[in-house]
């Protein structure tokens, strides 16, 4: 059975919830997404069934959150409960749904980016991680490892240097060069603070894409390898020997797209 | 962030809570009256959210789409909002600040919904704790009967129609307002709460309260201001 951080959502049964819960974590412009939209093919071609999901994608606050950053003008504890709303308006109807279906649930980002992030805006740890509790424990939390001096070229070259993103709401006086390094410094830090707390895979994206895909690639076969738990009380089909090995052969015989 | 715990602000806050007929707003006015006419510089915190999350919960509760889960964080954020931008501000300012409604509001309605209660409480540590929270208590059937003449009908998360107790609002409502009654009355001791007895005449509630708030404010005589 799965288990969340401490506190169960009213009516959220956690039995009988047989797909997989994989996030990706990291650092502003490390390469989440581009590892997820390379991940979502290769994890379809294997038949199996993905869902990708995301940081304010929520029907109910997405839009509300987005509006809000424009703005800059929602206090820290309001910005981080407005971003809780919205993780659990997607747990509740996206994730679990999936999960419930056996989809596996990829994405792009968790909790983890939340507490990182609220840490170095002065937020109560305890507070945030609390905030949090009712969260799914994972199946598994892939961290993209990057170091600052890594970050930077990619940051400059791809995006270029975001609001929020260089920390410019706590270093107002700064040029955006020397916010980003400095908030990126600290929220690395925190990231690395909670890779034991929350037992992170450790990627190290500092290499090319195609090599950091093949690092994923193998953590998220064994994970797919592992049985998920039958649930107590419910009866789980028997499948014939033959259907089992078939079953988990693609995964570790994969050679995925892409690489 | 501060936690719940007695603030440093100059200012002070007095919030009243109940169930709706209890007459708490009533009380607060006249409350507000008083302390205009004595020539505090007093402001009633009004609920003036950020339009965006204002209209998220509009929209949340217009399309049915909040759960338990969702009802409570978003209305934890426009708390904060109004915590943040209205309330915080207007205490360091030194003034007396009123609100119709406070943090055990949310604390009664979330945990009726089933949301843990230390869960909850803990959600909402970023809130000061009032100079005084007064809680008007008031027997369900004669809330029922004053809120039956004064209105027709009710909304549905109002009237917990998102929990399915009934498929009668009234009685929905009323089963509802019967757990949240329980909820408020868990809280007197554990958050210190004044008991007004709501059935007392509006004059007698009114004159205790004027007095336990009176106590409060004479150490705080430098915020008079001329009325």
């Amino acid at each position: 059975m799965r288990s969340t951080y401490g506190v169960v959502l009213p009516d959220m049964n956690l039995d009988n919830l047989p797909g997989k819960l994989i996030v990706i974590e990291g650092t502003d412009g490390v390469g989440r997404s581009t590892q997820i939209r390379l991940l979502r093919p290769w994890l379809e071609q294997q038949g199996r069934a993905v869902v990708d999901t995301g940081m304010t994608r929520s029907k109910l606050a997405g839009r509300g959150i987005k509006q809000a950053k424009q703005g800059h003008t929602l206090g820290r504890v309001t910005l981080n409960l407005f971003y809780a709303t919205d993780f659990a308006d997607r747990l509740e109807n996206e994730i679990v749904p999936a999960l419930r279906a056996g989809f596996v649930v990829l994405t792009d980002r968790y909790t983890y980016s939340m507490i990182a992030r609220a840490a170095v805006r002065g937020i109560e740890p305890a507070w945030i991680r609390n905030v949090y509790r009712f969260a799914l424990v994972p199946d598994a939390v892939f961290y993209l490892r990057i170091g600052v001096d890594d970050l930077i070229p990619r940051v400059v070259f791809s995006t270029g240097f975001d609001y929020w993103e260089s920390g410019m709401d706590l270093h107002p006086s700064e040029d955006m060069y020397e916010s980003f390094r400095k908030y990126q410094t600290a929220l690395l830090a925190q990231f690395e603070n909670l890779v034991e707390e929350y037992q992170f895979k450790v990627i190290d994206a500092s290499q090319d894409v195609p090599v950091v895909f093949e690092d994923l690639r193998e953590g998220i076969s064994d994970v797919l390898a592992e049985k998920s738990e039958p649930s107590p009380g419910v009866v789980v089909p028997q499948l014939p020997a033959e259907a089992k090995s078939d079953g988990d052969s693609p995964l570790a015989g994969s050679n995925g797209a892409g690489s | 962030m501060k936690r719940y715990g007695e603030h440093r602000f100059p200012g002070k806050l007095f919030v009243v809570e109940g169930i709706d007929g209890s007459g708490k707003s009533t009380q607060l006015n006249l409350l507000h009256q008083w302390l205009r006419a004595e020539g505090y510089g007093t402001v009633f915190s009004e609920w003036n959210s950020s339009p965006l999350v204002r209209d998220t919960t509009r929209r949340g509760k217009k399309k049915k789409m909040l759960t338990p889960a969702s009802f409570c964080l978003i209305h934890a954020t426009d708390f904060a909002d109004r915590m943040e931008h209205n309330i915080i501000p207007l205490l360091k300012a030194g003034a007396v600040v009123l609100c119709d409604r406070y943090i055990y509001t949310a604390f009664a309605r979330d945990v009726s919904r089933g949301m843990d209660a230390g869960w909850v409480r803990e959600l909402y540590a970023f809130a000061v704790k009032p100079t005084l929270a007064f809680y008007f208590r008031v027997p369900l059937d004669v809330a029922m009967k004053r809120l039956l003449n004064g209105r027709n009908g009710f909304k549905f998360y109002e009237a917990g129609m998102d929990l399915e107790l009934s498929s009668d609002p009234v009685e929905s409502f009323e089963i509802f307002q019967g757990h949240i009654i329980e909820e408020y009355e868990k809280m007197i001791p554990e958050f210190d709460l004044t008991v007004v007895d709501a059935t007392l005449p509006i004059e007698e509630q009114q004159t205790r309260m004027r007095q336990l708030v009176k106590a409060k404010l004479a150490q705080a005589k430098r915020l008079r201001v001329a009325p």
